[in-house]
């Protein structure tokens, strides 16, 4: 016990040391505050879009005769859905700048509404976000690279690594204590920022607790790394050479270098064609015999077969037919689309089973529920309340009831997902692996160092 | 300059590149550069490729399907709409910028102004943040970091040998030894950057349209390195040890290359609030609803308009009209919808710009800033190549849906009007969308100039402040 508190006071007692876990102490403060803030004006915006809901509802509401017709109030009105951030989104902003968080639905097809994107500013959306994702996994390493890169060869060029190196039996003690020293002052550093975001954010414990742990694993990860780096350098800057490059390498190169190989095996142009084949599928069938587009509306839809042959002229149950036969012929090409989006979030996972950069990004983003899995999960929803929404219509179009101003009340209401994200064990198995492989490495090679 | 001056600097210079020739790291740097940015011209150049030819194919297949339909209302055309697809310059390999961000895929229809959708952003995992692998990325952010690691020892290595003394004791005079070094690393980070350079060059050669584009990057990124190098070789006379310099210049680099440019974005995000799409729409649609509503047979609006018809055809009934009645009163209600949706698309324009500007404003304390922002206009991947886009599109939707609104009020009779059809032929015969060539001299006026001001000024700082370090090596060496 002596000697680890010798060593945290030697540490402390160096003043670039110091002033380096200050910094970063710092900028995890504020990264977990920018997050906050960048939350905080999402529920904000949230909000005011809830309001401008209900003033238009009320507004239609008040406008509807009472005799209203059904067709065209479900044509013309628009209904929220809307995503949430989670507690923890503060972390990690992830995509939730680039996608929207609340989307419109009208009860027409869906397919033609669900890839509407948000008016971003790109300039300010392509450099990415200053969260506590980025300073723990960009600027982490780094601090950790100024704090250790010169662990032995500071004491090789000051002449004390002969006199430690004689001491038998202690010199493995020794680095193990002043790596792990090391380890936990950074890791307080970010965690204790993290900790006091997610209180209050009012995050669940468990979630909190498994971001801080994959936070403490990719810590020890590049404790390690440094730790080795430092033990094979001859000298300070080689050490700081060698582990710049590992950086680079680990969290710049190599996961853009995925990204581009996974944008080319997994095209996704069919977001596109699929848009274009939607539109064509609801447009021919103006040209086509209405009668066909009911027959293929009623096998999906029997329980309406029975609702009386379609008058001469135009009639609102033919025009939601169509809308929904639309959807209904381009299910398959929605269906390869979705599954293309996602198997590139699965390849990132894969990518992430050998680098823990991508690893980690992966599990925050999915604690933070700002990721793929989450926004393929608010769509899922989209397409449920949207199903909802036109089946509740469908008895006021083929029975021809009228909608009044009191059928408003009626509408069905969306009802945002609570569920927290679930990060996939065998990520976080794999992060635990990665460090502790990355740590014994670096140990141990620290421990054979010699005079 | 004296003779024997520039003889001292280059023999000083050359001594540089002995000295790096011996050094592994120098070496493993130089050569991780090299692979680096051929990496990056190939996936960049492959990727520009991919995205070009899936463009291609998707507009000749909206185009197939435009030129498909049957005969048809003039109004089904206006509700069935056609789609563009943003295409990007050949230049776009070397800087993606901002285009993966937006979409490029732009629905038009009648009455309605769609978003830009599909961008790739929205489309790929969390590995998109990390960046994305161009010599862009490359020159601006990585090969900072790799070119302090050759210049950091340049003098403070000597001086800690104490070779410096001796230098000078052997009549090397500090401007001379200063320019040496500074000539040794300027020339050494040309060098290096050539590959990319060069790949630069060779697509201006095979289109003559876009020398000019591809000269101005090659001197802009030319002056951000030698600004790195500059700033390495200065920091390496001024301080004691080389791995303070080492420690000084890769702070340096995490602060301007890696965390200013992530967090002035935000900042500006805050200090400039935008609404979100929702908002602005429903701000269009309360406008819209005090104008008037063309649906409705009371409405002050449409009933002046009717009587202003009747006027100026000097009849009394709608059904006396030579032209369908119906065709101009949809044609009247787009020009006012456009004209709302314009000006709400000009107006988050400006709010973009203001959150632009403040970066703009910032770029002179980060000169990557003044980069990225030149860089990406140079190769027309932008946030200004997307509004060009963007306004382009709204242009080409407001004329296609007027011309099809104008064949309703002209070849649709009014009475049964719904149940008629015209021939394909009159929207076969409308243009297609041309795409506006990218304006180079704007772009050479508010973004390359400035940058590379930003850039002369801190070379002129940093030779300034070379000539006085000269004076202080040869006092303090």
């Amino acid at each position: 016990m002596k000697s680890w508190k010798f060593e945290l006071l030697l540490l402390l007692r160096s003043r670039p040391a110091f002033v380096a876990l200050a910094v970063l102490a710092l900028l995890a403060a504020l990264a977990v505050w920018n997050g906050m803030r960048a939350v905080q004006s999402q529920r904000h915006a949230l909000e005011r879009i809830a309001a401008i809901q209900a003033a238009d509802l009320g507004d239609r509401a008040s406008r509807q005769a009472a005799n209203g017709d059904a067709g065209l109030t479900a044509y013309y009105t628009p209904h929220l859905t809307f995503d949430p951030p989670a507690p923890l989104a503060f972390a990690a902003i992830g995509q939730r700048d680039v996608l929207p968080f609340a989307l419109q639905v009208r009860a027409l097809g869906l397919q033609a509404q669900l890839y509407e994107s948000e008016a971003l500013n790109p300039e300010l959306a392509a450099p990415g976000h200053f969260d506590f994702a980025f300073v723990l996994v960009y600027l982490g390493p780094l601090f950790i690279i100024a704090l250790m890169h010169d662990l032995v060869s500071g004491e090789r060029e000051a002449g004390r690594l002969r006199l430690l190196s004689s001491l038998p039996g202690k010199r493995a003690g020794l680095w193990r204590r002043r790596v792990l020293l090391r380890l936990a002052l950074v890791a307080a550093v970010l965690l204790l920022p993290l900790l006091a975001g997610a209180l209050l954010s009012g995050a669940a414990l468990g979630q909190t607790a498994m971001m801080a742990g994959a936070t403490v694993l990719y810590i020890a990860f590049w404790c390690g790394v440094a730790a080795w780096g430092a033990a094979v350098a001859r000298s300070a800057a080689a050490g700081a050479a060698l582990l710049l490059a590992a950086f680079m390498l680990l969290t710049l190169v190599l996961p853009t270098a995925v990204n581009a190989a996974l944008e080319r095996a997994i095209p996704v142009a069919q977001g596109a064609e699929l848009a274009l084949a939607q539109r064509q599928a609801v447009h021919t069938a103006w040209d086509k015999p209405r009668e066909a587009t009911m027959q293929s509306f009623f096998r999906t839809h029997p329980e309406w077969k029975d609702t009386g042959p379609l008058p001469d002229g135009f009639h609102w149950k033919w025009y939601y037919a169509m809308q929904q036969a639309g959807d209904d012929a381009v299910a398959g090409q929605a269906a390869l689309y979705r599954s293309a989006l996602w198997s590139r979030e699965k390849w990132t996972r894969n990518a992430g089973f050998l680098l823990a950069g991508v690893n980690l990004q992966v599990l925050l983003h999915r604690l933070a529920g700002t990721d793929m899995e989450a926004r393929l999960a608010y769509l899922d929803r989209v397409s449920a309340f949207h199903e909802r929404l036109r089946r509740h219509f469908y008895p006021y179009v083929f029975k021809e009831k009228p909608f009044g101003e009191a059928d408003f009340a009626r509408l069905p209401v969306y009802s945002a997902s609570t569920a927290d994200g679930m990060p996939p064990w065998q990520m976080g198995a794999m992060l635990a692996a990665l460090a502790a492989a990355a740590l014994l490495l670096g140990l141990r090679r620290a421990a054979r160092v010699s005079g | 300059m004296r003779p024997a001056f520039a003889a001292t600097a280059w023999r000083v210079a050359q001594e540089e590149w002995r000295a790096l020739r011996r050094s592994k790291v120098a070496l493993a740097a130089a050569l991780l550069l090299l692979v680096l940015t051929l990496a990056a011209i190939g996936v960049g150049l492959e990727r520009a490729h991919s995205v070009e030819a899936q463009r291609a194919r998707l507009q000749q297949q909206a185009d197939e399907q435009w030129n498909r339909q049957p005969d048809r209302h003039p109004h089904r055309v206006v509700h069935y709409g056609h789609y563009v697809f943003r295409p990007l310059t050949a230049l776009a390999f070397f800087d993606f910028g901002v285009a993966p961000f937006t979409g490029s895929t732009l629905y038009l229809e009648g009455h309605r102004q769609n978003s830009a959708n599909f961008s790739d952003a929205g489309q790929s995992s969390l590995l998109l943040r990390f960046g994305q692998l161009t010599p862009a990325f490359v020159l601006q952010v990585l090969a900072p970091l790799l070119l302090l690691f050759l210049a950091f020892g340049s003098l403070a290595r000597e001086r800690e040998r104490g070779q410096l003394r001796l230098l000078l004791a052997h009549g090397v005079s500090g401007g001379a030894l200063m320019a040496g070094k500074l000539a040794a690393h300027g020339i050494l980070v040309l060098m290096l950057a050539a590959p990319a350079l060069a790949a630069l060059a060779a697509i201006a050669g095979a289109d003559p349209l876009l020398a000019a584009p591809a000269g101005w990057l090659a001197l802009g990124y030319a002056a951000y390195l030698l600004l790195w190098s500059f700033a390495a070789v200065l920091l390496s006379a001024l301080v004691r040890q080389a791995r303070d310099a080492l420690l000084f210049l890769v702070g340096a680099w995490a602060l301007m290359a890696v965390l200013l440019p992530r967090m002035l974005p935000d900042a500006a995000a805050e200090l400039v609030p935008r609404p979100t799409r929702i908002e602005m729409e429903a701000a269009v649609h309360a406008e819209l609803l005090r104008i008037g509503d063309s649906h409705n047979p009371d409405d002050p609006y449409f009933s002046s308009f009717r009587d202003s018809v009747l006027k100026r055809y000097g009849v009394s009934r709608i059904e006396d009209l030579p032209v369908n009645y119906k065709g101009l009163v949809i044609e009247e209600g787009e020009r006012l919808t456009s004209e709302l949706f314009l000006s709400s698309m000009q107006r988050d324009f400006a709010r973009q710009a203001a959150q632009g500007s403040l970066l703009d404003t910032a770029a002179l304390a980060v000169p990557l800033l003044a980069l990225r922002s030149m860089s990406a206009a140079l190769a027309d991947t932008d946030r200004g190549a997307h509004e060009r886009f963007l306004l382009a599109g709204e242009d080409y939707r407001y004329r296609l849906i007027q011309s099809l609104n104008r064949l309703h009020a002209e070849k649709v009779k009014y009475h049964d009007d719904r149940a008629q059809r015209i021939s394909a032929d009159y929207w076969r015969a409308l243009p297609r969308y041309q795409h506006p060539p990218a304006p180079l001299e704007r772009t050479v006026a508010q973004r390359v100039w400035p940058a590379l001001a930003i850039f002369a000024g801190w070379l002129a700082a940093a030779l300034l402040a070379a000539a006085w370090t000269a004076h202080r090596l040869e006092r303090k060496a």
